[in-house]
């Protein structure tokens, strides 16, 4: 064994993999790739054969050999299929370049400028991911829908305009994702700009550049890797996000690929190969969209900033500017995360929605909390949810990590291949991925269904693209020299990975980390696919409030998601401070 | 209930012909017993007080019972508890998320697996077409349907796969602030009327829904409809309840497809809320039951389960949340109400109509 743990260099490692040696990493990634092709292989088999065939899973006919291609013929065919996809490149085009414009904004300036107050901005904005876009989305209706919406009853009374907002059109469902998206952009962004090395800027301003050619010549290059990655990440989720096109889309007479999905498969009976057809379709355009990704990527080295020399991320001052930029950030904090959170925290108080008055004022109480509180039923969930959400996100982010350094730390053949699987499962629709998970273990005798392993399972496919992404970046900037020195120090590979690597990828780590907790915290519709009595989530129950149309009740639950999450926050702010996150600043 | 265009509508339709129409194995020969039915046929060979004994002790002995519940959240909840006070030494594992057509197709997925992991599902009548297709659905004759309300017998299944516990129903609704006595609607039609222009909504399109707009209407009244309708510009609005509220806090004037008891049920927190129901037009009704797996893991509590849902205990549970029970009177309904079903028309129609509704009213962009 003590053979192999020791790291070889990297093109060293080539020639080692090219003479299939066999040592720990050789095992490590076998195993990898032995469970990517567990976890991602079967859903997207499961797929493709779906839409190969005109029976439905069950049918003893799913399992001929005999294959079709009249479901791509029914969607080619029809101009439903042209018009979603017409609408889904538009909706994901426009969500994207907002929701990434204003989320990179507000990470440079919290985390490369002297802006005031840019811990508090950057902390809401992290706070503000947990509130579920379901919330998101009916706070904006009721903000800005024709009639009812409170900004328009505010314009009509001032100016005697009516409805001069209308939400539901193809620009406010622009505008409700993309600001929905915004906290992803500076979470996947702002762990990229901790890692920037300040004497590459310094460098350009001894030159005499200035802050503004610095920015442009040197710092935006260098988060180019995060930079692609957000992009890419953003007009995926614009591609598969739910909320927004279901609750918005439909009044706007906007379907895309993600609705049409769902109202196949909410159908009877429901049409699984049309629905399977809408995920290749969604699939390809991902895959698209990798390969363009790792095409601009191939250079990773250009980009690589964490080297064996310590460095603190300089920040840049901004004199009077700063001020500027202070209001500027807090303005989008609080149309992105105020403005909705004071709506729920209206709404929460009603007994019924009515618009704001004296007499609105006067029938408010705290019953909607009081019936949240007296509900037993709500101790189990949470609790299960809990679970999945902290269980989940640490295996996702070791896995990732491997992942990444796999990818962008060795030269062993095929090991972008990683990289492909994990990223893949961000094409497969949440409905279609619990179904296969469901599908899957009912045939495979393994004892899971009815418990949490197997929604952590399907979640764990879910949210590696994901994670996967905030932590290549992170790789990619660390610079091989690190790998090297442990090498020659003769130091082996595994210790390397845990005591070097892992360290350096804190910020990238951490950041992974919440995400996937928290998403996983608030996930609904696998969960809903995959549960029984004991395995029920905290998402189920707000699904049961969205069920029963209590907006009331469904916005008293997330003004007590989000104040539990801020003491989430200020947990993971000051373990992240106790283990040396924040000494980078 | 008991008026006569209820009746009428209900007499229409000719049991049999509805049965296979709707359901194609009704009309097979009755495949062998699962051993799950011949404990049902031995039991139904008993007399009443014997077999009701042997059930409840057979129940006691598995201990366990496992129920998907698709009257969803605390109304769904509220009844499987009141189910677990009468029986404390069942213990219920219950699904309350979950609505009718999942509840089918988890069934169906368990059992194409071979797996027997549920015991009841509860069931939209419409949404069982492909698990009684698949004979998942054990035969249970049980005296307990002799209460159920004589003019809704006739949803009785003959071969006895399911038993009937609620139904609910669909129709037209406004808000009498927006919409002033004399333009309130009364028939279907009158939701075309420019009145109503961009101020009518509906849920995307729904199987039931248009099944029971043909029942009403026939095929050729529908389609006109449909383009009517679709020229008055309606909403399209996921979520029935979020509807409701929406129209009742005056975002639209009116609806033209949603159950009526959710308005009553805001009415109760709130006396002033704006809300009317439109009695005249005739309404759709939406009939639910539960039917056991053929292959349940715990039969007797099945049984059990089943000849419960029908006592006076779980239907004045179901009235008092504003449900259809089936062995009483409607907590709200006028008895002259035309109530009709929405089983589902044959698959040619229900295609024409939903391609109608897609190209007229939803005008999918």
């Amino acid at each position: 064994m003590a053979m192999s743990d020791t790291t070889p260099a990297p093109r060293a490692s080539a020639r080692a993999a090219s003479g299939f040696r066999l040592d720990w990493r050789t095992i490590v990634l076998v195993l990898l790739v032995l469970g990517l092709a567990y976890q991602v292989v079967i859903p997207f088999v499961m797929i493709i054969w779906t839409s190969l065939k005109t029976v439905r899973p069950g049918d003893p006919e799913f399992l001929s050999l005999t294959v079709t291609f009249a479901n791509y013929a029914r969607a080619f065919g029809s101009s439903g299929f042209w018009a979603a996809t017409w609408n889904t490149l538009s909706f994901a085009t426009a969500s994207t370049l907002a929701a990434f414009i204003v989320g990179a904004f507000i990470a440079w300036v919290v985390e490369r400028t002297d802006t005031p107050l840019a811990k508090l901005i950057g902390m809401i904005l992290i706070g503000r991911i947990i509130i579920p876009g379901i919330l998101i989305t009916i706070s904006w209706i009721l903000i800005a829908s024709p009639n009812i919406g409170i900004l328009n009853q505010f314009i009509n009374q001032m100016f005697g305009v009516r409805n001069f907002f209308n939400i539901y059109t193809f620009w406010g469902m622009v505008w409700v994702q993309s600001i929905e998206m915004v906290p992803l952009t500076y979470l996947l962004l702002s762990a990229s700009f901790q890692a920037m090395d300040p004497r590459l800027e310094e460098a350009s301003t001894m030159t005499g550049a200035g802050n503004w050619r610095t920015l442009r010549r040197i710092s935006l290059p260098l988060a180019l890797p995060a930079a692609l990655a957000a992009l890419m990440l953003l007009f995926v989720t614009s591609i598969e996000t739910f909320e927004v096109p279901l609750l918005m889309g439909g009044r706007a007479g906007i379907r895309v690929f993600s609705t049409e999905i769902f109202f196949n498969t909410s159908r009877t009976p429901i049409d699984w190969g049309l629905s399977a057809t809408y995920s290749v379709a969604m699939l390809s355009v991902c895959i698209a969209l990798l390969f363009v990704y790792f095409r601009l990527l191939r250079h990773g080295e250009r980009y690589q900033t964490v080297t064996g020399k310590d460095f603190r991320p300089r920040r840049i001052e901004l004199g009077r500017w700063k001020y500027l930029t202070s209001a500027l950030a807090l303005l989008i904090v609080f149309i992105i995360t105020g403005i909705p959170l004071l709506m729920m925290i209206y709404v929460s108080l009603l007994g019924f929605y009515q618009a704001p008055s004296w007499a609105a004022v006067q029938s408010m109480s705290l019953d909607n909390y009081r019936t949240l509180f007296s509900s037993a039923s709500a101790m189990m969930p949470m609790l299960n949810s809990t679970i999945l959400g902290i269980a989940t996100a640490t295996a996702v982010v070791l896995v990732v990590s491997l992942i990444a350094y796999f990818v962008h730390k060795t030269q062993i053949r095929g090991r972008k291949l990683l990289d492909y699987l994990a990223f893949a499962p961000i094409a497969i629709p949440s409905v279609i991925l619990g179904s296969t998970f469901l599908w899957f273990y009912l045939l495979v005798p393994v004892p899971v269904i009815g418990t949490l392993t197997i929604i952590g399972l399907a979640y764990l496919t879910k949210y590696l693209p994901f994670a996967l992404r905030f932590v290549s970046n992170s790789m990619m900037q660390i610079h091989p020299e690190l790998d090297e020195a442990a090498q020659v120090a003769g130091v082996p590979w595994w210790r390397n990975f845990f005591k070097v690597t892992l360290p350096l990828l804190k910020p990238g780590l951490l950041a992974a980390w919440f995400w996937v907790m928290v998403h996983a915290y608030r996930e609904l519709t696998v969960a809903l696919m995959l549960a029984r009595s004991e395995n029920r989530t905290a998402a189920v129950l707000i699904f049961d409030f969205w069920d029963r149309g209590s907006f009331m009740q469904i916005s008293a639950f997330g003004v007590l998601m989000f104040s539990l999450l801020l003491v989430l926050v200020l947990i993971s702010h000051w373990i992240g401070k106790r283990y040396g996150i924040q000494d980078q600043h | 209930m008991k008026g006569t265009n209820f009746k009428a509508a209900l007499s229409a339709l000719a049991l049999a012909g509805v049965v296979a129409m709707v359901f194609p194995a009704a009309a097979q020969q009755w495949p062998e017993l699962s051993p799950v039915e011949k404990i049902y046929a031995d039991l139904a060979k008993l007399p009443a007080d014997e077999r009701a004994k042997r059930i409840e002790e057979g129940a006691k002995k598995e201990g366990t019972f496992i129920l998907v519940h698709t009257l969803r959240g605390e109304l769904g909840n509220g009844h499987i508890n009141l189910f677990r006070k009468r029986y404390p030494f069942l213990k219920v594992e219950a699904t309350a998320d979950i609505g009718s057509q999942d509840a089918a197709e988890r069934l169906y997925a368990e059992e194409t697996s071979g797996r027997h992991l549920t015991d009841v599902i509860g069931i939209g009548l419409p949404d069982g077409r492909e698990v009684l297709a698949k004979n998942y659905a054990a035969r249970y004759p049980t005296p307990a349907t002799d209460k159920i309300y004589p003019p809704l017998k006739k949803f009785n299944d003959p071969q006895n796969r399911w038993v009937l516990f609620f139904w609910s129903e669909h129709g037209m609704s406004y808000n009498s602030n927006l919409v002033p006595a004399n333009k309130a609607p009364k028939d279907w039609f009158d939701l075309c009327d420019p009145f109503f222009k961009g101020s009518v909504s509906f849920d995307p399109a729904e199987t039931r829904f248009i099944s029971g707009i043909y029942n009403i209407m026939g095929e050729e009244k529908t389609i006109k409809w449909f383009e009517c309708l679709g020229a008055n510009n309606p909403i399209i609005q996921r979520g029935h309840t979020q509807r409701m509220e929406l129209m009742l806090a005056g975002d639209h004037m009116a609806q033209g497809d949603n159950y009526l008891y959710q308005g009553l049920q805001i009415k109760k927190k709130n006396p002033s809320a704006p809300y009317v129901i439109v009695y005249s037009a005739p309404m759709i009704a939406s009939m639910g039951g539960s039917l056991i797996n053929r292959f349940a893991p715990h039969p007797y509590a099945s049984a059990l389960w089943m000849d419960w849902s029908v006592t006076d205990e779980s239907q004045q549970y179901i009235s008092n949340q504003l449900r259809g029970p089936v062995t009483m009177k409607h907590p709200y309904l006028p008895d002259d109400v035309t109530l009709v079903d929405n089983l589902d028309p044959p698959q040619d129609v229900a295609d024409r109509l939903m391609a109608a509704w897609m190209k007229n009213v939803e005008k999918k962009r």
